[in-house]
């Protein structure tokens, strides 16, 4: 009978130890509504704005957000209307279960007059939300005439994965502009210089060859050098073949355009299309199909450049005179559609470009780098960063500001905002950091970035927080 | 929380429980010789085996309460337990070399795992319940056990026999995890009970059933629900929560042996990232963190009819028959913390491993007991299959059966009782590789003074892996290629052991010495090298070199109720690696050390025991950069470090209730610091390994009902 109980006794004891407690520890945090950006400008042709709120979570059930404004100079019915409909410096909207963000209009009824400012300003009042907070940018500033922002959120459309995309922000303006990496080649300067740049964010390079006659090279002439004209070959001297990384115009791989007759035929590798398949998740797939080689030879013809291009067993060629489009810094050309094409935004209306970048790792060459940012050299925007450790990002003030760290690189921000990664490591983004970017007007920008990925750990999703000092 | 104390209490009022008993018994003293079968034409003892083959007996397992193959083995000369954090498997590394070339076989077949036959086993997946012994055989043994089997084997014999009409065990083991110990959530849980019965003379049938639970080891990281990205989320060690179920029915007559034997396991390992993804979101000033986790569930099926016996008078035959699978998928999905929501889930088979096994042996052709002959046939044909999230594979997945098709043969001569020899060769034919060739030339001697001899030389293939046959690493700035065209790396062993047994009639003293010498040699040794300079491109190659050789001494003292025993062993490694262009072949050494004590004290029913290993500095050539940015070779140091394990075992209640409490890894190893493994092209070298999760005690409770 002992015996027995001992084993009951047992069992019990085995059944004991195999139950496993399963507590959960969910953290709740109150669900909280700002407005997604601290202001906003219309410019003169502008007649509506949209104004968007974002969510801390997707909303947890339906109800309303009670928004109240004053106006200056700025009269409801006569010089805005705002839909949905308010009153009486009231503004009620509703939120849907389940979503994320909402948004409500401000139509401009007329253009203030000349040298009259005429703004309002929307304050978040109450959320029927159970369990809601307000905080964040609970203040929304509404100028009629064209101002600089006060800062932002911007989520530069990379394009995910494939990072199909060159992106051109504006942070004054709070937009962006963006184009197919793969939709140019060469991009024409049309300043006084007369340089011409390649097309790095598809890892193309080039090399000159010891000819001035295009239709005398044949693919026989370059197949022992053109192994070595590519991006990340691991050979230090192949920056030659690329252009300086820094941004200098003097560093280009193809030499200043003249109208000499000894202008050299120039070897050109087109780089990769963009990738097309499907990235493992956090990791990027960059490039797709080669896009194959050219041969090349551009001479000066008064201001125009003038570009002679073949395929390299082509007896003959083909020609295009480029002028300099005095609006852009470059004029872009591609070898796809055979023709100009459009990039860049308008001189000075841009500061940060997010792209694919061919870079350099000094003692190995040149290196592809996805997520690079590069600041708008010849629009005079430079850029530092600055660690955390030093000084957070909420207490750095324009007295912080060090004219003296800014340099004279495209890359101030470049690859510095994230962590590289590496075998068993994916890249991240690096916490620790901000960045001081200057524009050509002087505005001075604290950023810093909040995203590498997106929520579902997809690369090329990046975005970030920027304050005017 | 953390509980150690809580273990303790249950201790106490188990101790309490049994204090009212006070029955005595004098426990059975098994006098059965040791009988070994690994590598041999018959089963026989130890003592005449022409190979060396070190046993490690149920009692020693159940002293170390060891509860997987991996916490065995540690306490080995030569062997070194190599944990992967990141996957949660540990493997075995003999000789310097890795799992890929050391087989591990569940009653003479390969037991087959998520990456290969026998080879590459997480030894954390093999379960110790039903076991009888453990056979180890170090050295090429190419000739009996064919492809991978480079540095040794261990052979697991399970148990077929029951001394009682129904033997039924339960026991339960707790275990805490360095200081981390919860009832429920914390430290490691065993549940288990094992049923055998004889339902005739003839037919006996057993079953185990057996639940591992390892919550994880944090140490400094915070858990799943850890929302901060400062690298403290998820576990230092995976948690773990294995489940095996075995069954075994075994037919003995006269002139038929027969058994089938079946066995389902089933793991789930999770892997939470440390990366947390903060999505701050600056309008609203909150965080909504997310994170992608893992969390990998294997399960394996093996299938494996024996039948054995005389046939006709004419031969012995020894016939296996097996089917075994074991997959492991994975779910990946992203995880927002804060609302504990799970997204983006997908779930598929991450690698596997499935296929047919046939092994027969025939012998006893020649009845003059001076001449043994064995002829056997090997045959498999496995498909593997592996995602491209396991490696870095072109396009979707790699998906192969590769098939083995080998004949093997072996002849003993022993002209008078001193002196045996036995060659033997094996032909391999592979649906993938070349045909290979495996030999073997084994002696003994005994000399008049009870010293004996035994000369082992042997050779044995490795298979090229997936890694090395199929890896695709294309983008802009790396070109990284497999080789199909690899061909298999040859790998030659020569093992002397010189054996002396010393009995002292008159006292109970006896003492045995044993003295090996070794040398060990792969060629053809697969390397990733540069195959091209400009632009940079590597591909795996047969290149390299391997040499090991080592000597070392044991000493067993049995003196009453004492067992004493020690070891040392003495290893020089070197590596010719004509892939890189630096490198330096000279010999680097190493040295182990081992002791284990038994002591039983049979008026208390009581074992006491402790087993303890030395691993001296372990040194490796690394390449560094000087000051003026030249590469040169540097030697490079992993410390020394000691496992020690203790434990005290009490049968109480007529021997029906076993009670073991005990520590493990004593001296509370966790890491230990190392210059010697090369950096990566973006990674600093690692500064330390991990071996361990710090000292653990364990408490195990065995129920014995014998009807």
């Amino acid at each position: 009978m002992r015996k027995n109980l001992y084993f009951l006794f047992f069992i019990t004891g085995l059944l004991l130890t195999g139950c496993s407690s399963d507590d959960s520890n969910e953290i709740t945090q109150p669900f909280v509504v700002a407005f997604e950006n601290p202001s906003a400008s219309f410019t003169t042709e502008e007649a509506s704005k949209t104004i968007k709120l974002v969510f801390s979570e997707s909303a947890p059930e339906d109800g309303t957000v009670f928004i109240t404004y004053t106006g200056e100079n700025a009269v409801y019915g006569e010089d805005f209307t705002t839909d949905p409909v308010s009153e009486e410096g009231t503004l009620n909207v509703a939120i849907t279960k389940g979503s994320s963000a909402l948004s409500f209009t401000i139509n401009k009824l007329q253009n203030p007059m000349e040298g009259e400012s005429m703004s309002l300003t929307f304050n978040l009042e109450s959320v029927t939300i159970e369990n809601s907070s307000l905080q964040g940018n609970t203040e929304l500033a509404v100028s009629f005439t064209e101002a600089p922002a006060t800062g932002g959120v911007i989520a530069a459309e990379v394009g995910g994965a494939n990072e199909p995309n060159q992106v051109y922000v504006d942070l004054s303006s709070q937009t962006q502009v963006s184009a197919q990496r793969d939709s140019w080649d060469l991009g024409f300067y049309t300043g006084t210089n007369n340089r011409v740049i390649l097309n790095g964010s598809i890892y193309m390079a080039t090399a000159a060859l010891d000819a001035t006659d295009i239709d005398a090279i044949s693919a026989a002439d370059v197949s022992e050098l053109q192994p070595a004209v590519a991006v990340g070959t691991f050979d230090a001297t192949n920056t030659a073949y690329v252009d300086s990384p820094d941004g200098s115009l003097e560093g280009t791989a193809l030499a200043e355009i003249t109208a000499s007759e000894d202008s050299k035929v120039y070897l050109l590798n087109l780089g990769y299309e963009v990738g097309t398949e499907t990235a493992e998740a956090g990791s990027v797939e960059i490039t797709g199909e080669h896009r194959g080689w050219k041969k090349i030879r551009i001479t000066m013809s008064g201001s125009d450049y003038i570009l002679q291009y073949a395929d390299l067993d082509a007896t003959e060629h083909e020609e295009i005179t480029i002028s300099k489009d005095e609006l852009t810094d470059f004029t872009f050309f591609s070898f796809n559609t055979e023709e100009i094409v459009e990039v860049q935004p308008e001189k000075g209306k841009w500061d940060l470009n997010f792209t694919v970048f061919t870079n350099e790792i000094p003692g190995y060459g040149s290196y592809g780098y996805a997520d690079f940012i590069v600041n708008n050299l010849q629009g005079g925007v430079h850029a530092y960063m600055v660690s955390t450790e030093d000084l957070s990002y909420e207490d750095y003030t324009i007295a912080d500001l060090d004219e003296t760290l800014f340099i004279e690189d495209q890359r101030g921000i470049g690859s510095n905002w994230r962590n590289g990664g590496g075998p068993g490591t994916l890249p991240s983004l690096k916490e620790n950091v901000f960045f001081i970017v200057k524009d050509g007007d002087g505005n001075v920008y604290k950023l810093r970035f909040t995203a590498l990925l997106s929520e579902s750990n997809e690369r090329g999703n990046p975005s970030f927080e920027y304050h005017k000092l | 929380m953390k509980q150690p104390t809580s273990l303790l209490l249950l201790l106490i009022s188990i101790l309490s429980i049994s204090a009212q008993e006070k029955s005595i018994d004098t426990t059975k003293i098994n006098t059965l010789k040791e009988v070994v079968v690994t590598g041999q034409i018959n089963p026989q003892s130890v003592e005449r085996s022409v190979f060396e083959v070190k046993v490690i007996s149920r009692k020693d397992i159940d002293l170390q309460a060891g509860n997987n193959l991996a916490d065995l083995l540690n306490q080995q000369l030569n062997i070194n337990i190599i944990p992967n954090a990141t996957t949660g498997k540990s493997g075995v590394q003999l000789f310097g070399l890795d799992a890929r070339y050391f087989k591990v076989l569940i009653d003479n077949i390969p037991v087959i795992n998520d990456e290969g036959l026998g080879n590459q086993t997480d030894l954390t997946q093999i379960n110790l319940d039903d076991i009888e012994r453990i056979e180890i055989v170090e050295g090429s043994m190419g000739v009996q056990y064919g492809a991978d089997a480079v540095s040794g084997i261990v052979n697991i014999i399970t148990k077929k026999s029951a001394e009682d009409n129904w033997e039924i065990r339960p026991y339960v083991q707790e275990e805490t995890i360095n200081d981390e110990y919860g009832f429920f959530d914390q430290g490691r849980h065993i549940q288990s009970v094992s049923i055998a019965h004889n339902i005739n003379k003839e037919l006996y049938a057993n079953g185990v059933f057996t639940r591992n639970q390892f919550t994880g080891y944090s140490g400094d990281k915070l858990g799943e629900n850890h929302n901060l990205n400062d690298g403290k989320r998820g576990y230092i060690w995976l948690p773990k929560d294995q489940f095996h179920a075995k069954a075994l029915l075994n037919y003995s007559s006269e002139k038929i042996n027969s058994f089938y034997k079946f066995e389902y396991f089933d793991e789930t390992v999770s892997r939470y990232d440390s990366v947390v993804r903060m999505n701050y979101n600056p309008s609203t000033q909150t965080n909504n963190p997310t994170v992608s986790d893992e969390i990998f569930h294997s399960t394996r099926f093996v299938h494996h009819l024996n039948l054995n016996g005389p046939l006709a008078g004419l031969l012995n035959y020894d016939i296996s028959i097996s089917y075994q699978q074991q997959k492991r998928d994975v779910e990946t999905y992203n995880y927002r913390i804060n609302s504990e929501e799970k997204f983006d889930v997908a779930s598929f088979e991450y690698e596997s491993r499935k296929g047919f096994y046939s092994k027969g042996n025939f012998t006893n052709f020649i009845k003059d007991p001076k001449y043994g002959l064995q002829l056997g046939y090997e045959i498999s044909e496995i498909n593997g299959y592996a995602s491209t999230l396991s490696g870095d594979y072109q396009g979707d997945y790699i998906s192969r059966m590769l098939g083995s098709y080998d004949v093997f043969t072996s002849f003993e001569y022993s002209p008078g009782k001193r002196f045996s020899i036995r060659p033997g060769g094996r032909a391999l034919f592979s649906s993938n590789f070349n045909p290979q060739l495996a030999l073997s030339l084994s002696s003994k001697y005994s000399f008049a003074n009870d010293l004996e001899l035994r000369t082992v030389i042997g050779t044995a293939p490795r298979l090229p892996g997936y890694d090395e046959l199929y890896t695709y690493f294309v983008d802009i700035n790396h070109d990284v290629r497999g080789n199909e065209n690899l061909q298999p790396e040859q790998g030659v062993s020569l093992f002397m052991h010189l054996k002396k047994p010393l009995k002292f009639t008159e006292g109970s003293l006896r003492l045995q010495n044993k003295l090996s010498a070794w040398y060990i040699d792969v060629r053809d040794r697969i390397e990733l090298i540069i195959v091209n300079e400009t632009p940079l491109a590597y591909q795996y190659r047969n290149i390299d070199t391997y040499r090991t050789w080592g000597l070392s001494y044991n000493n067993s003292v049995y003196y009453k109720n004492l067992r004493f025993n020690a070891g040392i062993s003495y290893t020089g490694v070197s590596k010719v690696l004509n892939s890189d262009e630096n490198y330096d072949d000279d010999y680097l050494y190493a040295l182990q050390l081992n002791s284990s004590i038994n002591y039983s004290i049979p008026a208390w029913k009581m074992v006491w025991s402790a087993y303890f290993k030395y691993n001296g500095p372990q040194y490796q050539f690394v390449q560094k950069q000087d000051n003026d940015n030249n590469t040169i070779i540097v030697r490079g140091k992993q410390d020394s470090y000691s496992w020690l394990d203790t434990s005290i075992k009490k049968s109480l209640l007529d021997n029906k209730l076993e009670l073991t409490l005990g520590a493990r890894n004593l001296l509370d190893i966790t890491r230990v610091n190392t210059t010697a493994t090369n950096g990566g092209a973006h990674t600093e070298a690692p500064s330390n390994v991990l071996l361990g999760y710090g000292r653990s005690y364990f408490l195990k409770l065995l129920y014995n009902l014998n009807i």
